[in-house]
């Protein structure tokens, strides 16, 4: 349904955080898909992804006050069993969808 | 935005935001330096302000689950007012015909009324667009009620007398020929003296404007404005420095003006520096003169200054002017630029804003009785739980779609409307090129809409509610009859649109009276069979009075060997508001008394022919004749039948004796001929009189009159091949029939009778559909009552009569107030009316038979309705 589907930008901020692992909390995945997408990426946008994400149950935070490197308080975020299973399906469709078709887009 | 972000987050995202916020902001810095680093921060805290707003809102308003606590509260009822927008856009959507009138005729009086808001801001209110407007005056001279411009002598008496102003001026508005290339146009210009332009506060876009230097170097320096620049020269900045043919003679442009000009720079082409001759006597008066107060001397001052001046100028020059009690005086140059134009707007603002309050009125009736047929849904909400709040909400949330809309419709109709005003207005409106929809403008666009809002909605849900929590589910709604505060709510607003549209329709038949009778006023020459046309020879060419006679009497003789004209003449002013001299006299069998104003009048200078031409008709004497014009003759003048009427009633003025400008040492002015009476101060104004005397030979503006044998404005090309042969560097210009000219003097006038004219209709209409609608409903909710009535042997007459007077005693009432209204108001309109009292009893009475007949026309239909019900149906379908 429409309104369970992954908007694009959610769909990112997950592989971003999966990448991360277990330090993934907003200023690293901001750079991270800085990184991939080579566009400016606001980090207010990422805060509020995390939040629906939340919402949606694929994602868990935690409140670190204290945090060991700097002393500053961040919300740490931890994908769901939900969203990796979401993230495997993501992934195996798109790769159906794609399969034998990289001639014809490549061709131009 | 701190603030915000404080409401809308919890306080632990709110800490982890910021403190991940800055810990991004110190990671961008080091990699790209502190103004991106620094913008990107800011644009996160208002993205995500913007974001969580609009997040919290879809989330509330799809119901979808979150964690409690403060997340919820205040975005609750944010989600709340969404769903209810979202509720009463698709319920509207159900009744398109009630909410396209609503947003209509709101939205349409919203943008009237903004436009002519933006107007009045403009024309009236917003200080001229000078700098330090407020300390620039006019120095006029005042006798009594009247003011005067002023003349050379007093010009130069106060430049060199007056302390109170830091720079004084002075300008003279004239026409000019200009030849540029091959094209020969007549353009308006001024004359003005070196400080004019800094004066004013006014700079150059090329070259430089005047100094003193051009002064004294024969009056040929020329300065253009943008507009002409642009227009005739394509803004070719080369263009400063060279030289065209003014008026026959080569000038030099020195500079072109800025665009950012005011009023008094509107519609003129070039400035040409000021080289009048040292006067010989105190007039003629045609300078404006400016002078800009110092920044510590007080108006007072400078008007003390003023009238010590005038003492001072009086013994100098009494020979030629003998009005002592004429001072001079600092007047607003505001006022005199902005005229009488400001009442008008007023008036007209004041028509639009009371159409606005009507269909404000209109729409509420309307909603009150929606919100009665939707008692049912209503009182269903209220017994599930809703509170009166929650009811009132959802009823509110319909008039702020409505008025959304309306806003919209106005937005687009105040574009328009300001277009229109800009493109129609240019001719009549001072300052209209000023007018802009902007900043404060749709401000009061805002305002008038929340106005409105509060107009249109408090009422119906109040009612609504009050009904919907008394009623129960019982009933099938059929047999339910409006409660009694829903009743008169709907009454008392009907009620209110007579009452605020009655004034309207009274303002609108005064001012049709007004027209009707300035369009009877008889001008005194046939409208139809002389046409005119202004020509000017210029100095160069025609420098002696012996050259510019011979031009004119082969001009004189070319036209009349022209086949279809009749007679020709020529004058140098054309009725019905074109004098060229308003001139004081003294009678030798009147005379003023000393310390009196003289009396005045305008003065037309015309050649003997012209009378013939005109159709002016001899009543008594003779007419002027060629040796009157010879400069050894006695002077003699022929005056009309009004002036003799004013000074001499039924006595005989011919061989009466005056002296001209009061000059006391001239000789004595002999009477020779009375006239038919012809106007030329305007139509509106009352017939003092007028006098004729031969025009000078030397005279080089002139105006052509021709009688036509057919329609005259079929000669009209005539003029311009006439002129051309004669000399191909003249122009004419300024051709008009006598038709012509009266049509564009009553200009005015008539877009102020179509404006509220139009108004008026639209308050009648929208208030007989409101009371129309008040019936209909009566009837339809009473169709069973009214059954029964029938069928135990009720007239339909009886039931007839009944609708109207109950509808009628509701407009009775409201136009009862109107009339009070009126009569309190319409003296505010006395000068634009002509010839009718504001309180004229037979427009009142007229007006206020006309707006009953018609609301009861209005109640008639749902009464005879009411009269056709049939007994035994509604009885069996009960």
């Amino acid at each position: 349904m429409a309104r369970d589907a992954l908007q694009p930008f959610e769909l990112q901020v997950l592989v971003a955080a999966l990448r991360i692992g277990d330090d993934a909390y907003s200023v690293p995945i901001v750079i991270e898909l800085e990184k991939y997408t080579a566009r400016r990426v606001s980090q207010a946008a990422v805060f509020i992804a995390v939040q629906r994400l939340e919402a949606r149950g694929l994602v868990t935070t935690r409140l670190d006050d204290r945090a060991t490197d700097t002393g500053r308080t961040r919300r740490y975020v931890r994908l769901t069993p939900a969203a990796k299973k979401l993230l495997r399906e993501t992934r195996d469709l798109q790769a159906r969808l794609w399969r034998g078709l990289d001639r014809l887009i490549d061709r131009g | 935005m701190r603030r915000l972000l404080k409401w809308l987050l919890p306080e632990d995202d709110r800490r982890a935001f910021e403190s991940e916020q800055s810990e991004l902001y110190d990671a961008r810095r080091a990699r790209e330096g502190d103004g991106p680093a620094a913008r990107g921060r800011r644009a996160d805290r208002r993205g995500l302000v913007m974001r969580l707003v609009v997040d919290r809102v879809k989330r509330s308003a799809s119901g979808a689950a979150r964690d409690g606590g403060q997340r919820v509260g205040a975005t609750d009822r944010l989600g709340q007012i969404w769903r209810d927008l979202r509720h009463s856009t698709r319920s509207l959507a159900r009744t398109p015909g009630l909410a396209t009138t609503i947003v209509l005729t709101v939205g349409l009086g919203l943008g009237a009324t903004t436009a002519m808001v933006s107007v009045i801001q403009a024309v009236v209110v917003s200080p001229l667009p000078y700098r330090v407007a407020d300390r620039i005056v006019l120095v006029r001279t005042q006798h009594g009620d009247n003011l005067y411009n002023l003349s050379v002598v007093d010009y130069r008496a106060i430049e060199a007398q007056q302390t109170g102003f830091d720079e004084v001026a002075a300008a003279q508005l004239i026409s000019v020929t200009a030849t540029v290339g091959d094209a020969v146009e007549r353009q308006r210009a001024r004359v003005v003296t070196s400080r004019y332009f800094s004066l004013l506060g006014l700079t150059p876009v090329a070259g430089r404007l005047f100094d003193r230097s051009d002064e004294h170097a024969g009056g040929r320096a020329v300065v253009l404005t943008s507009a002409y620049w642009r227009t005739r020269f394509g803004g070719d900045p080369k263009v400063v420095g060279s030289s065209f043919t003014i008026d026959g003679a080569p000038h030099t442009v020195v500079g072109v003006l800025g665009p950012a000009s005011g009023p008094l720079e509107h519609d003129i082409a070039l400035f040409e520096i000021e080289d009048w001759p040292t006067p010989t006597r105190k007039g003629p008066f045609f300078l404006l003169v400016l002078g800009r107060l110092h920044p510590t001397a007080s108006r007072a001052a400078a008007a003390a200054e003023l009238q010590a001046i005038s003492r001072r100028l009086f013994p100098i020059w009494q020979s030629s002017y003998q009005d002592e009690q004429a001072t001079l005086v600092p007047a607003d140059l505001k006022s005199r630029i902005v005229g009488t134009t400001g009442e008008p707007l007023w008036l007209v603002a004041a028509g639009v804003a009371g159409v606005l309050l009507i269909a404000c009125a209109n729409a509420a009736s309307l909603l009150v009785a929606r919100a009665l047929q939707r008692r049912q849904e209503l009182a269903v909400r209220a017994a599930l739980g809703a509170s009166r709040g929650r009811i009132i909400g959802v009823l509110l949330s319909e008039s702020v779609v409505l008025v959304g809309g309306a806003a919209a419709v106005a937005l687009a109709v105040a574009v328009g409307a300001v277009r229109a005003v800009t493109l129609f207005g240019a001719s009549y409106i001072p300052r209209v090129n000023e007018v802009r929809l902007a900043g404060p403008a749709l401000w009061w666009l805002a305002g008038l809409a929340t106005l409105s809002f509060l107009l249109i909605g408090v009422l119906p849900a109040v009612a609504a509610s009050r009904t919907a929590r008394g009623a129960g589910l019982h009933g099938g709604g059929r047999t339910m009859t409006e409660g009694p505060a829903g009743k008169r709510a709907r009454r008392v607003l009907v009620a209110a649109e007579f009452a605020v549209a009655t004034p309207l329709v009274i303002a609108a038949g005064l001012i049709m009276g007004s027209l009707t009778r300035l369009l009877h006023v008889d001008v005194g020459i046939d409208p139809t069979h002389v046409i005119t046309a202004s020509l000017s020879l210029p100095a160069a060419q025609y420098a002696t009075p012996a050259a510019a006679h011979a031009f004119w009497d082969r001009a004189r003789a070319a036209f009349l060997s022209e086949p279809g004209v009749a007679a020709f003449g020529y004058a140098d002013s054309r009725p019905p508001v074109d004098a060229d001299d308003i001139n004081n006299f003294d009678l030798e069998d009147r005379p003023t008394a000393p310390g009196e104003q003289q009396p005045l009048c305008p003065w037309i200078a015309v050649t003997p022919e012209f009378f013939g031409a005109a159709g002016v008709v001899l009543e008594r004497g003779r007419l002027l004749d060629e040796r009157d014009a010879t400069a050894s003759a006695p002077p003699v003048v022929v005056a009309d039948r009004a002036w003799a009427r004013r000074f001499f009633e039924t006595e005989d003025v011919v061989g009466r004796r005056l002296h001209e400008g009061g000059c006391a040492t001239c000789p004595w002015t002999t009477v020779v001929g009375v006239v038919s009476t012809v106007k030329y101060v305007g139509l509106d104004k009352p017939d003092e009189g007028t006098i004729y005397l031969p025009i000078g030979d030397g005279q080089r503006d002139r105006f052509l009159v021709v009688r036509t044998a057919g329609p005259a404005s079929t000669i009209a090309p005539t003029f311009r091949a006439v002129v051309h042969r004669l000399d191909p560097n003249l122009a004419v210009s300024r051709i008009a029939t006598i038709d012509d000219l009266v049509t564009s003097s009553t200009e005015v006038p008539r877009y102020l009778t179509v404006l509220i004219g139009a108004f008026g209709l639209a308050a009648l209409i929208l208030s007989v559909v409101g009371v129309y609608g008040v019936m209909a409903h009566f009837v339809a909710r009473h169709t069973r009552d009214i059954g029964i009535r029938m069928a135990l042997g009720g007239e339909p007459s009886r039931i007839r009569r009944m609708v109207v007077l109950s509808g009628l005693r509701v407009v009775l009432a409201g136009v009862a107030v109107g009339i009070v209204g009126a009569g309190l108001l319409t003296h505010l309109m006395t000068s634009v009316l002509f010839g009718i009292a504001p309180t004229d009893p037979a427009t009142f009475i007229g007006v206020s038979a006309v707006m009953i007949l018609v609301a009861a026309v209005g109640c008639a239909l749902p009464a005879r309705r009411a009269a056709n019900v049939e007994p035994a149906v509604i009885l069996r379908d009960a």
